[in-house]
């Protein structure tokens, strides 16, 4: 008997690694950066999208920052997770220097026109 | 069949000389000497070596009775009672034995009063000795057959500690119970009161619901800000209402559609919270398209993305339900074994991601608009850690009987809620595999079902690689 609990524990403990490692995804490094809105807000309006290597990202107007997230990369897209349960998912375009995120809160193939927005990305030290 | 230092271990019965009857043979290890079921030709009397006597089913199920060594003897039963082999038999090692034909058999039993007497009382003991085993055997039945509350208490308790545990250190932690303690009370306006301000233009509508809801249908002129995207979208509103003469004087209703309350409920908590005074929700949150004049969109069905290996695994239970269909297989131990390994697996990949982000999850139950407020982020924390943990009881093999109960019951609540969610033309995502892109149709109520078939499949037949009350069973039990 006490042998069967030394197995569940450690079965336990591969899925508390598993969890872990889930947790992991893709690399980040090739998305990982700062990002400025092309459309719809442009200009003086834009926004900005920060990407940071350790999985936090921040999403910023007129310089303050309005949402913070969590994102991971799968299948070679960025998936940004709100804090109230929300996905936003950007499709790369252009080598990955932009990123047209859609903001209906759903999977579509492609980013649905009226509701994306395409962060281009901002060169470092630029 | 008879133990060690039987009448054989002196090579001298009493009215014949065992020497003098059979013939001596010498088999390597692994030889088969007597097969179950075949005529009976031969009397065996080990002189050196050892034999296992074990009975096998039309299905390849081995009991092992027992193993005999130098002195002991087989072969009799068939002899005596005149019927087809009762067992196989084959040496463990090379043995040399005594075979001696049913002819001398016959002779040596009429000759010899004292080994016709030993055999009897051994044929005696065999019956006593079946009879023990028999009870140990029904006894172990009764208590596999056995569910106890303590297996429901012991998987369910565990997954809420586990859950709740797991909350707290998760960076992606939820409240138990969203909006419990938040302040202020938001007024709620009836359906007519609401349709007298729409037609005066007193109030702005708000439909906090997700786009796809309000793209099917929403409010005439109502303004989709939705829930999740609150942060990001308010702005904009905002902008839009300083476009709007006479903005600062209309209230605002907000309104959803879902049992929940989740989105219109916290939506007019947190424009209260930006500083509008005048925010209510509908109170008949599910009636605004009855009364308030609506505009609606025929659905475009939901794409999917591609969900890779969980996608496939999701496609197994269709198969296993066709195999079930098949009377012979339809009770296979073997078939449970493969059921429970495949529901186990699909349990706990299906978990993984619920567990890190409770709040997609919870968003998604909301989406169903079958769970009261209070309900959803306790469900969206324990449903996950259930179907780790009973998938993981599955895959072990312990208390598979209550473990697949629970999983069925699982089931039962998915394919409600799907067909509800079909039935209703809900723009949802299932929630079942993937976090999104995952489209409610009836593939997946099909799936579902699979998976409540092999959940009776493993209650009423699984009894291989079990860890249950009455032990460890393996496919090669000895008794």
């Amino acid at each position: 008997m006490k042998k069967d609990y030394l197995k569940l524990a450690a079965v336990l403990g591969l899925v508390m690694i598993g969890l872990l490692l889930g947790g992991c995804g893709e690399s980040r490094s090739p998305f990982a950066g700062t990002y400025r809105s092309l459309e719809p807000f442009a200009g003086k309006n834009h926004a900005e999208l920060d990407l940071k290597e350790n999985g936090k990202g921040s999403w910023m107007l007129a310089g303050k920052t309005v949402m913070e997230f969590t994102w991971v990369v799968n299948d070679g897209k960025p998936w940004f997770y709100l804090r109230n349960g929300g996905i936003l998912i950007a499709t790369p375009t252009d080598s990955g220097n932009n990123l047209s995120v859609d903001m209906t809160g759903d999977w579509h193939p492609g980013c649905p026109p009226g509701s994306c927005v395409v962060f281009k990305r901002v060169p470092e030290g630029g | 069949m008879a133990e060690e230092q039987g009448p054989f271990s002196s090579k001298e019965g009493d009215g014949l000389k065992l020497c003098e009857l059979g013939q001596e043979v010498v088999l390597p290890a692994g030889t088969r000497i007597v097969t179950q079921g075949e005529a009976p030709e031969f009397f065996y009397v080990i002189q050196s070596g050892k034999v296992k006597i074990f009975r096998e089913t039309a299905d390849g199920i081995r009991t092992n009775l027992t193993e005999l060594g130098a002195g002991a003897y087989f072969g009799e039963v068939a002899l005596v009672t005149g019927q087809l082999r009762t067992a196989s038999v084959e040496t463990v090692m090379e043995s040399r034995l005594i075979k001696v034909s049913k002819g001398e058999f016959d002779h040596l039993m009429d000759n010899n009063p004292q080994l016709a007497r030993h055999i009897i009382q051994q044929l005696s003991q065999w019956l006593i000795t079946g009879d023990r085993r028999l009870e140990t055997e029904t006894v172990h039945q009764v208590k596999f057959r056995q569910i106890s509350w303590f297996d429901y208490v012991l998987m369910i308790g565990l997954s809420i500690a586990l859950a709740l545990v797991f909350n707290i250190y998760n960076d992606n932690r939820i409240p138990l119970i969203q909006g419990w303690g938040e302040k202020g009370v938001i007024p709620e306006i009836s359906l007519d009161q609401a349709l007298e301000m729409y037609q005066k233009n007193t109030a702005i509508f708000v439909d906090a619901r997700k786009s796809a809801f309000y793209s099917q249908r929403h409010i005439k002129g109502a303004q989709n800000l939705p829930l999740i995207l609150f942060d990001l979208m308010y702005p904009m509103f905002q902008f839009s209402l300083t476009q709007d003469e006479g903005a600062k004087d209309k209230a605002l209703i907000v309104y959803g559609g879902s049992f929940s309350r989740r989105f219109d409920v916290e939506m007019a908590r947190m424009l209260k919270h930006k500083g509008n005074a005048r925010v209510m929700v509908l109170k008949d949150y599910g009636g605004w398209p009855r009364v308030l004049p609506v505009e609606e969109k025929m659905g475009t069905e939901a794409a999917s993305l591609h969900l890779g290996l969980a996608g496939l695994l999701e496609w197994l239970p269709v198969s296993i339900f066709l195999l079930i269909l098949i009377p012979p297989i339809r009770r296979s131990p073997y078939l449970s074994v493969v059921a429970r390994l495949l529901l186990g697996a699909i349990f706990i990949s299906f978990a993984l991601s619920k567990i890190l982000r409770p709040a997609v999850f919870a968003l998604n139950t909301v989406d169903y608009g079958m769970m009261p407020s209070w309900g959803v982020n306790l469900w969206a924390l324990v449903l996950p850690w259930a179907e780790l943990l009973v998938g993981l009881f599955l895959v072990l093999g312990v208390r598979t009987r209550a473990a697949a109960t629970l999983i069925g019951a699982m089931n039962i609540i998915f394919i409600v809620g799907l067909v509800y969610a079909i039935h209703q033309h809900l723009p949802i995502n299932c929630g079942c595999v993937g976090e999104v892109g995952e489209p409610v149709n009836w593939w997946k109520v099909l799936k579902n079902t699979g998976m409540l078939v092999m959940c009776v499949q493993i209650f009423l037949f699984d009894r291989f690689l079990v860890l249950d009350r009455g032990g460890f069973i393996l496919r090669d039990r000895t008794i």
